[in-house]
């Protein structure tokens, strides 16, 4: 594999980075706008993640226009929030009639407008005039947009082809889409987007991943989904190879890695490769980005003897006193949510508890964790599934009075693409109602996703109250069953790194806003406790302890810290975790 | 032709299957007006989200949102003149207030033409 010098590569006016959440694509993006930057070209750089960290790598306040680093010439970086853009069409929307009509009217007006519906138009809208703006591609060499974790961007990308074929095939009048003035208008400027976006010799789609299985299957089901809606200039960016080997933590990483990438997927074998070593630092700040394609600083910071830190028992002992029902592990994509959810699992399920583990991460991989057995029961929500069985209950209601063309109107509307996150919400809170009779743990989606889920929770709360239709019980008991402690706990999931602790810290605000509340995090895959010799992974290791202290103190003491391992534990082995740290 | 006009609150689309729950009101009312509008009678529907300019413009309207609030929507108004509020009005009333048979409410048969325009039949 060659290394990733993007300045010697031949790169498109758009590039878009991708990859399952943890990989770094942020990072990579980083790295590659200043890389570009600093050999001359003039760049422009957007993240369009809900949970962007790009103000914490560059140490600069952000905002969607755009704003010029003032360290390096030549680079200009928008953070592009969904839940931003959507609030300012919002405003742009309302904000007329202020004084011209009643307040309560108003209030109205803004509470339809807050739903999932205007978020994804809005952020699409915004999308759209980035990868069609004339001024910006004469302006800039290249725009780089550091996507959001991969569903999300999935969604986002493939809304441009799904959009304008919607739009032309209504043959009604307003819709879901269509309410949202001056929407058809834009059909031109979506049109194009999606022209650009499959366009080879305009856009190039860099997949990141590291060396492991679970992202480069991931990678591979982007990279399938993606070339189907035309994307097809792919490229593959492995980061984090380690390159070199000497005690048995060291061995065993490198085996590992060079495993996986023995079996690189089909899909992706043929595409150009291209790998960033494994870097000791966390990627904040200036010179670790500048640093992050061209060398390792590995400062040798000595990680000194283990340190006693509390156990995962000490949590599921926690969660199965208290008798909670309802248990979600939260946190950035990647950092093992997956892993722990199934390890609470077993854990509860030895202490005597019947548990039924769910998940609504649409790269859902539990299937490969745990199986299912008496005291667990195992369970998906996939978009696509739902999306059917509610478009099939409706229709089965509008059967009862309608036929024919009728019918044919309903199904329109249910095309929606609104109508997917409608059909997501009401799969989660039947679940979390079933929590009657079982305990519940729910390993959720990425962060991003998760967040505009929990939006979707308080929004629908909201309207339910007001609408006239029959809701069903799970909905309306929805939120404040999240709401309640004494029924549910939040367990936060991070690395002992810098990025992961970050998005964590404004999760773990955000839920607080939404009125649930945390007592647990757990900091897994910890170097620090493997005693390493390695000079990379022992400087790793160090940097571990300023993290950890962090969470300490950030939870009052209530964390617990999972050790690295160089197998993927499957099924009683990840009892391994529950006690050993 | 009476003209029919619905002034609705602030709502996601139509037919109301974008929200929480499925409003049977709704579901009826735009298959009924989709209907008419097939049949060659228009009746007006504007939201809050959609159309806010006419509720400013309306001065019925305008001066009933401002006496009793949104909780007055949706209104219907026959010509002008205010026929119900609080409520959609009920298939019998559509077509009373219209002057229309019952059969104006029934989807209109698709008539899909035999001859499309091409001489193989291969285009359809």
């Amino acid at each position: 594999m060659k290394a990733f010098n993007p300045a010697d590569l031949h790169l498109t006016k758009y590039i878009f980075f991708t990859g399952k959440g943890g990989v770094g694509k942020t990072s990579t993006a980083c790295a590659t706008a200043v890389a570009l930057a600093d050999a001359g070209k003039k760049i422009m750089l957007i993240s369009t993640d809900p949970a962007s960290n790009l103000q914490d790598v560059f140490e600069t306040e952000l905002n969607n226009k755009g704003v010029a680093i003032e360290t390096v010439a030549n680079l200009v970086v928008a953070n592009f929030d969904p839940e931003q853009a959507a609030s300012e069409y919002k405003e742009s929307v309302v904000g007329p009639y202020r004084g011209k009509l009643p307040d309560a009217v108003i209030e109205n007006m803004e509470e339809q407008l807050s739903g999932s519906c205007t978020v994804e138009i809005a952020a699409f809208n915004e999308f759209s005039n980035f990868i069609t703006d004339e001024q910006a591609a004469k302006d800039y060499d290249h725009i780089i947009f550091d996507t959001a974790p991969t569903g999300h961007t999935l969604r986002l990308l493939q809304l441009p082809s799904a959009w304008s074929s919607f739009i032309s095939e209504s043959t009604h009048g307003a819709s879901c889409l269509g309410q949202l003035s001056g929407l058809e208008g834009n059909q031109v400027i979506y049109q194009q987007a999606v022209e650009n976006l499959a366009n080879e010799a305009l856009t190039t789609l860099i997949l990141v991943t590291r060396p492991e299985l679970p992202p480069l299957k991931e990678a591979e089901r982007a990279a399938k989904e993606l070339a189907e809606i035309g994307v097809v200039n792919q490229w593959l960016v492995v980061n984090g190879v380690l390159t070199d080997y000497q005690d048995q933590l060291s061995i065993a990483l490198f085996e590992k890695q060079q495993k996986a990438l023995k079996h690189i997927p089909n899909q992706l074998k043929n595409l150009p490769i291209y790998q960033i070593p494994l870097r000791s630092y966390n990627v904040t700040g200036l010179t670790n980005v500048r640093a992050l394609l061209t060398k390792d600083r590995a400062e040798d910071k000595n990680p000194g003897p283990p340190i006693e830190v509390p156990h995962l028992e000490g949590v599921i002992e926690d969660l199965a006193n208290t008798n909670k029902q309802v248990i979600f592990t939260m946190g950035k994509g990647g950092v093992g949510k997956t892993t722990i959810a199934a390890t609470i699992a077993l854990g509860l399920a030895e202490r005597g508890k019947k548990v039924h583990l769910t998940t609504t991460d649409p790269a859902a991989h539990l299937q490969y964790v745990i199986e299912d057995s008496d005291h667990i029961r195992l369970s998906h929500i996939d978009e696509q599934v739902e999306l059917k069985k509610y478009q099939e209950a409706v229709l089965m209601k509008a059967r009862q009075t309608m036929k024919g063309d009728d019918l044919a109107y309903i199904e329109e509307d249910l095309r929606s693409p609104c109508t997917q996150e409608i059909a997501v919400f009401r799969a989660f809170a039947e679940i979390v109602d079933q929590a009657d009779d079982e305990v519940v743990v729910i390993d959720t989606a990425p962060t991003g996703h998760t967040l505009l889920l929990l939006d979707a929770t308080e929004s629908y709360h909201k309207e339910i109250e007001r609408t006239q239709g029959d809701t069903p019980p799970s909905v309306s008991r929805l939120l404040p069953k999240l709401r309640d402690q004494a029924q549910t706990a939040v367990v936060i999931v991070t690395y002992p790194e810098a990025t992961p602790v970050y998005e964590a810290t404004r999760l773990s605000e955000d839920l607080k806003r939404a009125g649930i509340t945390q007592k647990w995090w757990v900091i897994n895959a910890s170097l620090q406790a493997t005693q390493t010799t390695h000079p990379i992974l022992k400087a790793k290791a160090g940097s571990e302890l300023e993290w950890m202290n962090r969470v300490a103190k950030l939870t009052d003491g209530h964390y617990a810290v999972v050790k690295w391992f160089a197998d993927d534990l499957k099924g009683e082995q990840l009892k391994q975790l529950i006690y050993s740290s | 032709m009476s003209r029919m006009v619905i002034f609705e609150p602030a709502m996601c689309c139509d037919t109301g299957v974008c929200g929480p729950s499925v409003d049977q009101e709704l579901l009826r009312l735009s298959t009924v007006l989709n209907n008419l509008r097939e049949n060659g009678v228009l009746v007006e529907r504007y939201n809050l989200t959609n159309n806010p300019q006419i509720f400013v413009d309306n001065r019925t309207i305008h001066s009933i949102l401002n006496q009793e609030g949104v909780e007055a929507l949706p209104v219907t108004m026959v010509d002008g003149e205010v026929v119900k509020k609080q409520a959609y009005p009920s298939n019998e009333e559509i077509c009373q207030h219209l002057n229309l048979s019952t059969s104006y409410l029934q989807a209109k048969f698709n008539v899909i033409a035999d001859d499309c325009g091409c001489n193989d039949g291969s285009c359809c």
